[in-house]
């Protein structure tokens, strides 16, 4: 995407062709080099008065100068030997059952949504991400700040204390000194999408530049969505949505960085084939956006509690009503992966605690 | 200065391993400007300005070479036109030595020998048809539907709701071609187009691994082709016959497929290309809809040209959409009814009670039908047929411990792995 006039002149100048055919462009005076590609070969001719031979070779030397992307076969992938934008890391989430259930994480780059109802621990799981992005890569770590836009609730600024305290009991000494984990997450509160879009157009590029950050969180996308739109401005709230999650998606590969958007459920009403369980409850805002997201999950609270002494071997959720109805007992929540392409769909346990999000064995 | 050493040191592995690059090069970028056929004027003005060996203009734009030495940039095209032809030829990064690329291109000739007359009798085009193998699912319901799996020279377009199941079955079938010849399959490579960063590698690795494991366990004892198809036949050489491509926005798509020519030249092998998906860049952020009507017409043009001119296959995957029409609203293919006509094959993907469902809904040969499937750890695969009922209860996608081979699996990949009754 070429906006700039004079850049693209220069760009157009520096395309190895015959000045002959690079005259010709000039006098019909294409905007962009997509105009270009926008126009079948016929059209080209017709409009530069250029040969076919001409207008082949145009065509493929401004496809070469616009798609320069690396390529890499699926084991140079694997391995981890392709350019450095290809990669394919994970964030881990910093309890290792959770990651196992995950297979290391939340993928970077790409967007996942934490779906689940009210107090289902997904702002939990997104302050516990928000302080293990900052760890360094050895240690599963993206070794960056994160960005926290709260649309929905004031953003627990408390709670955050009390995770940041637990987790530098973690850490070993030389890395908590290094790292100031609350200097590190940047807090917006947003009321409108348009000032959401203008955050993300503008003032998260400039973070991400500096590459200060390396997680972005959006909570939630639907508060805002499901209050903006009356029910008859469905597609438009399509639209709004999907270049939304364009725009996210962009960010995410330009800069490698994992995207999370949280999201609120809406009763199911219809049997249609999206769900594959007939849930009674489903991710809000629509199919629009399930189409924008890479990996789903969803949260919820199951009917058992846990007593939330530190238990090195904590029992299973069956066995969990057992212990003694203490003061101090947790509910355990469960995560399902929806989709994923790289997970079956599963279901695990956890529960949150003092110290943040802990998945059960 | 012992921070300079330092330095220096560290970079020194780097340089060496671009050195061991550039050496067998080496001769041909040291080659003298003045040995390339060009006019004495241009010569003397190079050797003027400072340009005597390869290596001073191979980096050059041609305006700058123009400017730099005073010559319309006509000639200056010419001249790094004649130049960079001269070092490709030995570059170490083209990966097909010329005897290779010829003898497999001659066996593309030998293919189809009616390649260079334009126009073929029908029985011909049956014959080919007849003879060309498909692209095998690892679904035997799916192959079955498909009349076989999924053809050559044909567009097949794969629709369905998110998390159903088209990114597996796309790996999937990345890994299925390559399954060698004397295993009944095509023997070819892919490349894969990723627009929407789905592609993972741990994924294609699970599928390469059981296919692998599979082959091994139908492959004949006594069949010395398939023991030697065998013994080269790893994850890792499956991996590196999967080419992946990234698109970041629509432009860079068009761009690509422009390309697409000149890639498949490069990688002669490529039997299928998958494009996972077409929709993605096309649904956002986009006013005007006889353009993108316009844009998806043209691509579809280029595909199946490709697809026919290659012998290959095209298989796209598309998003779902709401349609709100005057009765209850109901989920159709995205992009609108025009790209209906684009594809030869369109296939619907759809959940219903718990269970994976493929529905044939255009195809020029086999009539519509719908069959279940199912997406485990391996990969695709049917559902067992006996334990239909049942299937419904366990959720699909699930590990399932690799089957024995049945004793007359041998040579068919199409009677593929299928859990015996006794297993769960």
């Amino acid at each position: 995407m070429i906006t700039d006039r004079r850049n693209y002149d220069a760009e157009m100048d520096d395309l190895e062709l015959n000045p002959r055919i690079l005259a010709a462009c000039k006098k019909v005076n294409f905007a962009s080099f997509s105009t270009i590609l926008s126009l079948s070969s016929a059209d080209l001719g017709r409009r530069t008065k250029l040969p076919a031979n001409d207008v082949r070779t145009l065509l493929h030397t401004v496809s070469e100068k616009v798609y320069t992307n690396p390529s890499a076969t699926a084991l140079e992938l694997y391995h981890g030997t392709c350019h450095q934008s290809l990669r394919v890391s994970c964030l881990r989430t910093g309890c290792e059952v959770l990651d196992g259930f995950l297979r290391g994480g939340i993928l970077t780059p790409g967007i996942t949504e934490i779906a689940g109802e009210s107090a289902a621990g997904k702002t939990q799981l997104c302050m516990q991400l928000c302080l293990s992005v900052q760890r360094s890569t050895e240690n599963g770590g993206l070794a960056g700040g994160a960005v926290y836009i709260c649309t929905e609730d004031v953003f627990p600024s408390k709670r955050l204390h009390q995770l940041i305290q637990n987790f530098q009991k973690k850490l070993d000494a030389t890395e908590c000194r290094q790292l100031k984990l609350g200097d590190n997450i940047f807090i917006e509160h947003l009321s409108e999408i348009d000032q959401l879009v203008h955050c993300i157009q503008y003032r998260i590029p400039l973070l991400l530049k500096q590459s200060q950050v390396k997680l972005i969180v959006v909570d939630s996308v639907a508060a805002l969505f499901r209050c903006e739109f009356s029910p008859g401005e469905a597609a438009k709230r399509a639209k709004r949505l999907q270049s939304l999650g364009a725009q996210l998606h962009r960010l995410s590969r330009l800069h490698h960085v994992p995207v999370i958007c949280v999201n609120q459920v809406t009763a199911n009403m219809s049997s249609g084939s999206l769900n594959p369980n007939q849930r009674q409850l489903i991710p809000a805002l629509g199919l629009a956006w399930s189409n924008l997201i890479q990996t789903r999950l969803m949260l919820g609270r199951t009917a058992y509690k846990l007593s939330s002494g530190d238990a090195v071997c904590p029992p299973r959720p069956e066995d969990a009503t057992q212990t003694q109805a203490g003061t101090d007992e947790v509910p355990v929540r469960s995560m399902e992966v929806v989709f994923a392409p790289h997970l079956p769909n599963d279901t695990c346990y956890f529960v949150v605690e003092a110290a943040g999000v802990r998945g059960l064995r | 200065m012992f921070i300079h050493y330092v330095k220096g040191h560290q970079v020194l592995p780097r340089t060496s391993k671009h050195f061991r690059i550039y050496a067998q090069s080496k001769t041909k970028m040291q080659r003298d400007l003045g040995s390339f056929p060009l006019p004495p004027v241009i010569r003397v003005k190079l050797k003027d300005s400072g340009f005597s060996v390869v290596e001073d203009v191979i980096e050059m734009k041609p305006t700058e070479l123009s400017r730099e030495i005073g010559i319309s940039k006509e000639e200056s095209l010419e001249i790094l036109k004649m130049v960079r032809e001269s070092t490709s030829s030995s570059l170490p990064c083209q990966p097909k030595t010329p005897s290779n690329s010829a003898s497999s291109s001659s066996q593309r000739q030998q293919q189809h020998p009616e390649g260079n007359k334009r126009t073929v009798t029908a029985l011909e085009m049956l014959r080919y048809e007849k003879s060309s193998p498909a692209i095998v699912t690892f679904c035997e319901d799916l192959d079955e539907m498909l009349g076989g799996g999924v053809p050559l020279c044909k567009i097949t377009e794969l629709c369905g709701a998110p998390g159903v199941g088209k990114t597996q079955t796309c790996i999937q079938l990345a890994v299925d071609v390559q399954i060698p010849q004397c295993f009944g399959g095509v023997e070819g490579e892919t490349i894969y187009i990723d627009t929407e960063g789905s592609f993972l590698p741990q994924r294609a690795a699970d599928i390469a691994v059981a296919m692998v494991g599979h082959c091994r366990r139908i492959a004949d004892t006594n069949d010395e082709e398939q023991q030697t198809a065998l013994a080269e036949f790893s994850m890792e050489k499956l991996l590196s016959g999967i080419h992946c491509f990234r698109c970041h926005d629509y432009t860079e798509l068009l761009a690509l497929v422009n390309l697409l020519p000149e890639i498949l030249d490069k990688h002669k092998k490529v039997k299928l290309i998958v494009i996972d998906s077409i929709a993605f860049h096309f649904r956002h952020d986009f006013d005007d809809f006889s353009l993108r009507t316009r844009l998806l017409n043209g691509l579809a043009q280029s595909l199946i040209k490709i697809a026919s001119d290659y012998r290959l296959a095209v298989v796209l995957t598309n998003q779902m959409t709401t349609h709100i029409g005057n009765g209850p609203s109901h989920l159709i293919p995205a992009l609108g009814e025009s790209w209906g006509h684009a594809c030869t094959i369109r296939i619907i993907l759809f959940w219903k009670d718990n269970q994976r469902y493929a529905n044939l809904y255009k195809s020029p040969n086999k009539q519509e039908m719908t069959v279940p499937y199912q997406i485990t750890m391996d990969g695709l695969r049917s559902v067992p047929r006996l334990e239909n009922e049942q299937a419904s209860t366990s959720t699909s996608f699930r590990h399932d411990e690799p089957q024995d081979g049945n004793e007359d699996d041998h040579l068919n990949p199409c009677k593929r792995l299928r859990p015996s009754e006794n297993q769960r």
